[in-house]
């Protein structure tokens, strides 16, 4: 079984097809000659969907890089990542961004705690400086400047 | 408008001092993210597309411009020093100019390098004078029909040309089509695949996919391969080549410089393509090919020359049909709609300060370049120190900032992320996230023009070939499907991979980033250092 576990990639890709082709079939196709809103989609799910085919059929494993270690640490960067956006829209950049920065310091760059904790709080102020005064984004109220 | 005036007026704008400062600083970061291993041009350009909501489109085009073109120097430097491409384009670079920097000669070999390039450049930047205004008069007669073929022409030309697999790539651009078809139709305004969303009544946001796909997919995918800072061993002296090597080079340099303009030309041309192609044209010209791999001059000269004529002459399709020919000039195509501009055809007479000033902006950049790099490599090569990790966190830091200032909505912040997480797995998987991203750039114009054409030709496909320019391009296409299934299978045949230039892709490092096809680089190399994660960055002795 798990040395068919490659095919997975074009599976989800030929579901993704048939699943559009038959969404854009209900948004009516209308005619060649006068064409409805979902024959543009229909075309190009089919077109999505026969190359998905296709790849089941004759994909390459090699292409398919094998998990590691790296891949979970990967993962909980992409963790951390929702986890500031969520908290950014709580309460503000400044706090988020520093514990972003130093999370990926420290699990990516593996900087010291003494290099990590002055870098991500410089980092973080500067790049607020950087977006709310001088290019004047509104970021949500920040809960460190009270807003 | 006439040579002379444009050109004149080009030069009043972009020696405009807010543009020469952005002239400047495209160049200098371009070659600092063209020396730093893990940000590419595209992943950079992607990042910086926020930035260009605030600046005039000029200014924008001859920011990003540079940026494209100043990392095709930068990514020379760790080529020739380290055998390690800071992006695809300089792969070759490394077959003979670490073999120089191995004998004593890394000076000269930077040196002919950022020479070739300079001349490179500047041919291309008159090429484009002079190819341009033509075919931008021809391409005003282009209708409907004429940009169907047009886009198809290029997306399918992006997923032949320098991809590994042409059948993943298809499927990719495929994805990349049905993507732009999500919000408001354009002409019922009925709302496709909105899933009752307000977010995605105005489809997704073009910055938003960008920056996801190559910003952070690129570092996610970077990051898995995290690496130690490289110590370099090799000295740098004597940069400016000797009267020897500039007689040794100088065929190469022209031969470069013709080759490389037009292979930019093409859609699905650019940098990785037309490098290679330089490289096997002077090792067969030469009397003896047996020096080639082990530090020939011209084996650096030619192709750096032929890399940075094509960065510039892929500017010749964006700005008189209004059809970027890779994903480079893809992101440069979609930072001017985003301000407003329309690319096409009239854009030489709609917005003459666009098309002069960048023309011109070119010529005052390679300038710069060959200003900043011969006195400065040293410097530049001192940060190869900053550790992946570290750049990482606040690229990522300010990806999340900048998608957020485009339009103020956390909503793209998640989009961002979503196809940051797509991009990575793409790359992991051998997808490519090129064909996708130009695809999605260019699926509303073909469907649009391709609805248009049903509407008026009354359902009739014929018209798409009896029109004598449509009808050519088509003829063309048919010509490059059947060339390249041919090829393809007496490949197979002969047990090698089926995409053209795929051998030679096969040879590079991951890691290197293409402006043609993000991810060939990396899933080229995936196979081969699948077995040993930590031959990247020691750069094991390839031939």
């Amino acid at each position: 079984m798990s040395k068919h576990l490659y095919r997975l990639a074009p599976l989800v890709l030929l579901l993704f097809g048939v699943t559009a082709m038959l969404q854009a079939r209900d948004l009516s196709l209308g005619e060649l000659s006068a064409p409805g809103p979902g024959l543009w989609p229909f075309i190009v799910a089919s077109l999505l969907s026969l190359t998905a085919l296709v790849l089941l059929v004759i994909d390459d494993p090699a292409d398919y890089e094998p998990w590691t270690r790296g891949t979970a640490g990967i993962g909980l960067g992409l963790v951390s990542l929702a986890v500031f956006i969520v908290l950014f829209e709580q309460i503000g950049f400044l706090v988020p961004a520093t514990l972003m920065l130093l999370f990926w310091l420290r699990l990516f760059a593996r900087e010291p705690w003494k290099w990590a904790v002055p870098l991500a709080v410089i980092g973080a102020v500067v790049f607020h400086l950087l977006f709310a005064e001088g290019l004047g984004v509104p970021f949500p109220d920040d809960i460190v400047l009270g807003g | 408008m006439g040579i002379a005036d444009g050109l004149g007026e080009g030069f009043a704008v972009a020696l405009d001092p807010t543009n020469l400062l952005y002239v400047f600083l495209g160049v200098l970061i371009g070659t600092v993210i063209g020396v730093l291993p893990g940000l590419g041009p595209t992943a950079t350009i992607a990042l910086l597309l926020p930035l260009t909501y605030e600046l005039e489109p000029v200014t924008s085009v001859i920011l990003l411009a540079g940026i494209y073109y100043g990392s095709m120097y930068g990514g020379t430097i760790t080529s020739v020093l380290l055998q390690l491409p800071g992006e695809a384009a300089s792969v070759v670079t490394t077959f003979d100019g670490y073999q120089m920097a191995k004998q004593g000669r890394a000076g000269p070999a930077l040196g002919i390098a950022a020479v070739g390039s300079f001349i490179g450049g500047t041919i291309a930047v008159v090429g484009l004078i002079l190819l341009a205004p033509p075919l931008a008069d021809l391409a005003v007669e282009f209708g409907a029909p004429e940009y169907v073929a047009l886009t198809l022409f290029g997306i399918l030309l992006v997923t032949y040309l320098g991809t590994k697999h042409p059948v993943k790539a298809l499927c990719m651009a495929a994805l990349g089509l049905l993507l732009a078809t999500i919000g408001q139709d354009s002409i019922t305004g009925t709302g496709r695949f909105t899933f009752d969303q307000v977010e995605l009544f105005d489809g997704l946001d073009f910055v938003a996919v960008a920056m996801g796909l190559f910003g952070v997919g690129e570092i996610l995918y970077n990051l898995e391969k995290t690496e130690k800072a490289e110590q370099i061993k090799a000295r740098i002296k004597n940069i400016w080549p000797s009267r020897r090597d500039f007689r040794d080079s100088s065929g190469a340099i022209a031969r470069g410089s013709v080759l490389g303009f037009f292979l930019g030309v093409l859609p699905g041309g650019g940098g990785v393509i037309s490098s290679l192609a330089s490289y096997g044209m002077e090792k067969r010209r030469a009397k003896d090919p047996s020096r080639f791999g082990k530090g020939a001059i011209e084996g650096v000269a030619g192709p750096e020359t032929a890399n940075n004529a094509s960065s510039t002459s892929a500017f010749v399709p964006l700005l008189t049909l209004g059809i970027p020919p890779n994903v480079v000039l893809a992101l440069i195509y979609g930072a001017l709609l985003i301000n407003g501009v329309q690319v096409g055809p009239q854009l030489i007479d709609t917005n003459p300060e666009i098309f002069w000033g960048v023309i011109a902006s070119m010529f005052i950049g390679n300038l710069m370049l060959l200003a900043l790099n011969i006195p400065l490599v040293g410097v530049f090569v001192q940060l190869l120190r900053v550790r992946g990790g570290i750049l990482a966190a606040f690229a990522v830091l300010i990806t999340m900032a900048g998608v957020f200032s485009v339009n103020n909505d956390v909503f793209d912040m998640w989009v961002v992320l979503a196809f940051g997480v797509l991009g990575w797995l793409m790359k992991k998987t051998g997808f490519e996230p090129g064909p996708l991203v130009l695809a999605f750039v260019l699926g509303s114009i073909l469907e649009t023009n391709f609805r248009r054409t049903m509407l008026t030709s009354d359902g009739g496909f014929e018209v798409f070939f009896t029109r004598p320019l449509s009808g050519t391009i088509f003829a063309f296409m048919a010509v490059v499907i059947v060339y390249s299934t041919v090829m393809g299978i007496r490949r197979r045949r002969r047990g090698r991979p089926a995409a053209l230039y795929a051998e030679q892709l096969e040879e590079m490092t991951p890691g290197a980033e293409d402006e043609g096809a993000a991810g060939v680089a990396a899933s080229g190399g995936a196979t081969s250092s699948a077995a040993d994660p930590t031959d990247r960055r020691t750069g094991g002795d390839r031939p």
